[in-house]
């Protein structure tokens, strides 16, 4: 029976593309509770922070001066102490926890978003670099959303809260502090400015020779295998020294940051100690820092390094932003990828075809012309319409897929048959193995009980095919057989063909398929050797 | 490695040290001598001898301290990190040497081609490589400064002493369970996240089968739940690590504090309290410099893990130098009466298989995929097991043959250099590295990424161009023993013949063995079937 070749429209070459994956907003959306309750932990820590320093200096300075102090002011200073050792300790705490909770909830939303994918796009995909990006990645954005956000808005709550406080002794010396604080911006501008110049100038010989120790040892077993060892290791001592170089060059001007903010503490402490001794012994009387108690003067000098603490805590957590940042652009690069431009085979569209309800279906034809896509569709992992309407047994859970790249779980060999096959016994799982060749397999001692590690890892693409084999004659589900013959020798190829005429004496069985015997005992035959047109032999 | 470079290493940490203990005297000082100043001018200016007071040397010092603060911190780091960047460089270098000659390189599937492991080797290598920034440097000068204040504080308040070792106790015993929880927590993250990582991709290399078996979205989950699990353990961690920097936290003002306390306990009065004052401030001032004591313990933690790690890999190296080019003619002929193939643990699997290599007459392997032809090919070369040749009237052992061969792999990989680089042809000139592109069929292409000196990346190759490019490098060798493992993988039918016909001519006076799954039209070869 042959169908004419009619021109037929073009298919639909694939539905809208799903909306991109901002892995950066949806992380901020889940961060946001999280981030709220932080800063409001990490306030009142300041806060109480401050109140120790308070109570602490004039306690001192009270002692100092030889006057009264009262007991409850020493007893509020250790109830301060304590609380704020607490609410610091809560605060971390909380961080740890919203940073666990955003970095397990974006990464459950990247396998959903992995789920949409469709199987041709997802084999495309580098799976090296994806399995590393869901490792790591979520966490450097939960800590770039939670951490580093929390540090930026104490940058602004931080100082604030200190210069009051600071007012209510003595304000002109909280105007002097905060007055020092558009100067230190000004130099973070000036010093920022320097590194992105650098950096630019630097990037491309920094990017060959960052990851030289990482590429030698990614690909060791070829310089082994060309006696390159020798030259390989002189060659990155040079490197490395090289890159050592130019980065210590860099760090002179990123520490400089640092060094600012280190500065203008110091500044502010070394400036106040004047004015203050200066006041105290009446040799000058600056307005604001004369007249003063001796605790009113430690009191400004201790709370003014606080003043400029959650500057330094914020450039601590620089590396913290870059690292995030690059997490959220390398996830949404993979997530977001192009879908496979897949070739658009009108005659597929064509084909109405009646399965039967048990027998073996083939369909044949020259490598490219569309057997396995043929295959795909009849799974419902392409987009397109249909060839076989009405055959309700192909839905998923309703199939068994076999080839060469089945998936077999860590275990035993008895494990990995009888996984998605449902409950087995002993006996039954022996016979099948023995059928298909498994247990005198000289390469898996140890016959139902021999271990297959993870990721079967120590398996040939033979032997994985035979045991989706044995899983599809135990399951009692439709088989499609993606090239179940291919790599195999002729012993087992053999026998393999003889297991899917078995199961197609009482199911169905569609396979895609180059090996002629295997097409010659077929029911129904698909050719589609002749590009436009397909030919359907009962 | 240059001599310059190790001991500018030692210098950069000594200076390191020096500028570290620098910093936290001049925090120290800082913090106490200026309220010191405080407390003396205040009493100094409620009488006469405000006038008389020496103001202005003890506010220079103030100055210096604040600068010396700062510039000492600054050199602090920057002297730190070249140290570490210069140890790191060595330690690189000798760490590339002990993988090449570990085992495991030469037995099937390298583990570290893959990503996941790969970036787990590299996390473990900078483990190393800071942990003395990290961990050994803060810690030394923070013993440093608490020895120097114990010693003040049981001089000028013995009683404060009691107090303050309450809390270092305290502080060890949190330290002592931290390090033991922790060092548990870290190992199940690293094997929690390493099976998911496997799990994930296994279901990655399975995606269409288990999509249309409808149970890709529970395989995924649960590889994605398996790696949540382990940023679970690691939340336990730093929930530990919360708790140290409690208590380290606290430190620094309870010190001061019971200072005052017992200075004012033993009956000191105005004046006299003005150096248990000093020394309060400078333990507050120490107390800062306590924050960072729980990054410290897990520095140490990371980096204990990362050796006994890496340790794994140098584990059971041969003994004895790298085989080298034995002396005397080069072999003609090879011979095993019954060579037992063994799979890659070392079981015997097979028949034993007997060898006649001689040269112009290429061996060829053939087998389907998993009969064990590489493993075959790598114990001819000397790479697994340690079979003895006969060669004539000698004896060629494993670690003498494998500077005589040239091992072609099928999944050999393009380094990040230049082409020239990747041809590991050493001095040969320009022209022949030509000849052996054109050889290949890679010449043009070659020409398009750029020339000889192009730099190239792996992901810029197609398989097909990665594998021909490998072929060049066989072509380009002069060893006298050629082994090829599936030479032409990923090449059109066509081409691969056209490829192997040119290299067979030009090996026509070398040992050659070839290994492939489907039998190729090759005259005048001799040919061992492998059954599986």
């Amino acid at each position: 029976m042959k169908i004419a070749a009619v021109p037929a429209p073009l298919p639909d070459p694939v539905a809208s593309p799903p909306a991109a994956f901002d892995a950066l907003s949806s992380a901020e959306r889940l961060a946001r509770p999280g981030l709220r309750g932080l800063v409001a932990l990490q306030a009142v820590r300041t806060a109480l922070r401050l109140g120790f320093a308070a109570t602490a200096a004039m306690a001192a300075g009270r002692l100092v001066m030889d006057e009264a102090v009262d007991p409850w002011l020493i007893g509020a200073m250790i109830a301060l102490l304590a609380v704020a050792c607490f609410a610091g300790f809560a605060a971390e705490r909380m961080q740890a926890s919203a940073e666990n909770a955003v970095s397990t909830r974006l990464r459950s939303l990247a396998g959903e978003r992995l789920g949409e994918i469709p199987a041709r796009q997802l084999q495309s995909l580098s799976t090296g670099a994806l399995v590393v990006s869901m490792q790591r990645h979520p966490e450097s954005i939960a800590a770039l959303l939670i951490g580093h956000r929390a540090a930026t808005v104490m940058m602004a709550a931080g100082p604030l809260l200190a210069a009051m406080v600071l007012s209510f002794v003595s304000w002109q010396a909280a105007l002097l502090v905060v007055c020092l604080t558009p100067v230190m911006i000004l130099f973070f501008a000036l010093v920022g400015d320097a590194i992105r110049r650098r950096a630019d100038a630097q990037e491309r010989a920094f990017g060959q020779l960052a990851g030289q120790f990482a590429d030698r040892i990614r690909t060791l077993p070829t310089i082994l295998a060309n006696h390159a060892t020798a030259t390989e290791q002189a060659k990155l001592g040079q490197r490395l020294e090289g890159y050592a170089g130019k980065t210590i060059g860099l760090l002179r001007i990123a520490f400089a940051n640092a060094g600012i903010i280190d500065f203008f503490a110091s500044l502010s402490i070394a400036i106040l100690a004047v004015f203050l001794g200066l006041g105290h012994l009446k040799l000058a009387t600056i307005p604001g820092f004369s007249h003063l108690e001796l605790w009113q003067s430690l009191f400004i000098l201790m709370i003014a390094p606080e003043y400029f603490a959650p500057f330094r805590r914020f450039s601590e957590q620089y590396h913290a932003k870059a690292e995030g940042l690059a997490a959220a652009g390398a996830l949404d690069r993979l997530l977001d990828a192009e879908p496979v431009t897949t070739k658009i085979l009108p005659v597929l569209d064509r084909l109405r075809l009646t399965l039967p309800t048990h027998g073996l279906v083939a369909i044949v034809g020259p490598s490219g012309s569309g057997k396995s896509t043929l295959l795909r569709r009849f799974a419902g992992l392409e987009p397109g319409a249909m060839p076989a309407p009405g055959t309700h047994s192909l839905a998923a859970e309703k199939i068994a897929w076999v080839s060469t790249d089945a998936y077999v779980p860590e275990g035993t060999l008895a494990g990995a048959i009888s996984w998605n096959a449902g409950a087995l016994d002993r006996n039954r799982l022996e016979d099948v193995a023995r059928a298909i060749g498994l247990l005198d397999d000289a390469l898996l001692p140890g016959g139902l009980d021999a271990r297959l590690d993870k990721g079967g890892a120590n398996l040939s693409g033979g032997q994985r095919l035979r045991i989706a084999v044995a899983r599809a004659q135990l399951c009692g589900r439709t088989v499609l057989a993606d090239e179940p013959t291919a790599k195999l020798d002729r012993g087992t190829a053999e026998a393999v063909r003889d297991v899917l005429l078995e199961i197609s004496r009482a199911r169905l069985v569609v396979v895609a398929t180059h090996d002629r015997d295997l097409a010659a005992a077929a029911d129904i035959m698909v050719d589609l050797t002749h590009g436009d047109t397909v030919e359907v032999a009962a | 490695m240059s001599a310059a470079f190790q001991s500018s290493s030692r210098k950069s940490w000594r200076l390191a040290t020096g500028f570290a203990l620098a910093a936290l005297a001049c925090a120290i000082l800082l913090g106490g001598v200026s309220a010191w100043l405080l407390g003396s001018v205040a009493i100094a200016g409620l009488s006469a001898a405000a006038f008389a007071f020496n103001f202005h040397i003890p506010a220079a010092f103030i100055r210096l301290f604040a600068v010396g603060r700062t510039a000492a911190r600054y050199g602090e780091r920057l002297t730190g990190h070249k140290a570490a960047l210069t140890d790191q460089v060595a330690r690189r270098v000798e760490l590339f040497a002990a993988m090449a000659a570990a085992p495991a390189v030469r037995r099937a599937g390298w583990q570290l081609g893959d990503d996941a492991r790969l970036a787990d080797y590299l996390d473990d290598v900078e483990d190393l490589d800071y942990a003395r920034l990290r961990a050994g440097l803060p810690a030394l000068t923070l013993a440093c400064g608490l020895a120097i204040l114990i010693a003040g504080s049981a001089v000028l308040a013995p009683l404060s002493l009691l107090p303050i070792t309450l809390l270092l106790l305290a502080i060890l015993f949190a330290v002592n369970r931290m390090a033991k929880a922790g060092a548990m927590a870290w190992e199940q993250t690293r094997s929690l996240r390493r099976g998911g990582a496997s799990r994930l991709g296994a279901a990655m290399a399975s995606a269409v089968p288990l999509k249309a078996e409808g149970a890709w979205s529970r395989e995924c989950a649960e590889a994605l739940a398996a790696l949540s699990r382990a940023d679970g353990t690691l939340l336990a961690l730093r929930r530990l690590q919360a708790g140290l920097d409690m208590i380290g936290a606290a430190f620094g003002p309870v010190a001061g504090t019971s200072v005052m306390a017992a200075a004012w306990h033993a009956g000191k009065q105005g004046a006299e309290l003005l150096p248990p004052m000093l020394l309060a401030f400078s333990w507050l001032a120490l107390g800062e410099a306590m924050n960072g004591a729980s990054r410290m313990l897990v520095a140490l933690l990371r980096r204990n893990a990362a050796r006994a790690e890496i340790g794994q890999w140098m584990k059971a190296a041969p003994a004895g130098r790298p085989g080298s080019a034995p002396d005397g003619p080069l072999p003609r002929l090879l011979r095993h009466g019954a060579l037992q193939r063994r799979a890659p643990d070392g079981r015997a699997i097979g028949t034993p298989v007997s060898l006649l290599l001689a040269p112009g007459q290429p061996t060829v392997l053939v087998g389907a995929s998993g009969s064990g032809k590489t493993s075959l090919l790598k114990q001819i070369a000397g790479w697994i097991g340690d079979d003895a040749l006969a060669a004539g009237d000698r004896i060629l052992s494993a670690s003498e043959r494998r500077a005589l061969v040239a091992l072609v792999l099928h999944d050999a990989v393009i380094l990040e250099d230049t082409v020239r680089a990747n041809l590991f042809a050493g001095d040969v000139p320009d022209a022949a590295l030509w000849r052996a592109l054109e050889a290949v069929e890679m010449d043009g292409r070659i020409r398009e990424a750029g020339g000889l000196d192009a730099w190239i990346t792996q992901d810029k190759f197609s398989l097909g161009e990665v594998q021909r490019i490998n072929l060049a490098r066989a072509w380009l060798s002069s060893r006298p023993l050629v082994l090829l493992d599936e030479p032409t993988e990923h090449l059109d039918d066509a081409q691969g013949e056209r490829i192997l016909g040119r290299l067979l001519a030009r090996f026509s006076d070398r040992i050659v063995v070839v290994s492939t799954h489907r039998a190729t039209p090759l005259h005048e070869t001799r040919t061992i079937e492998l059954q599986p």
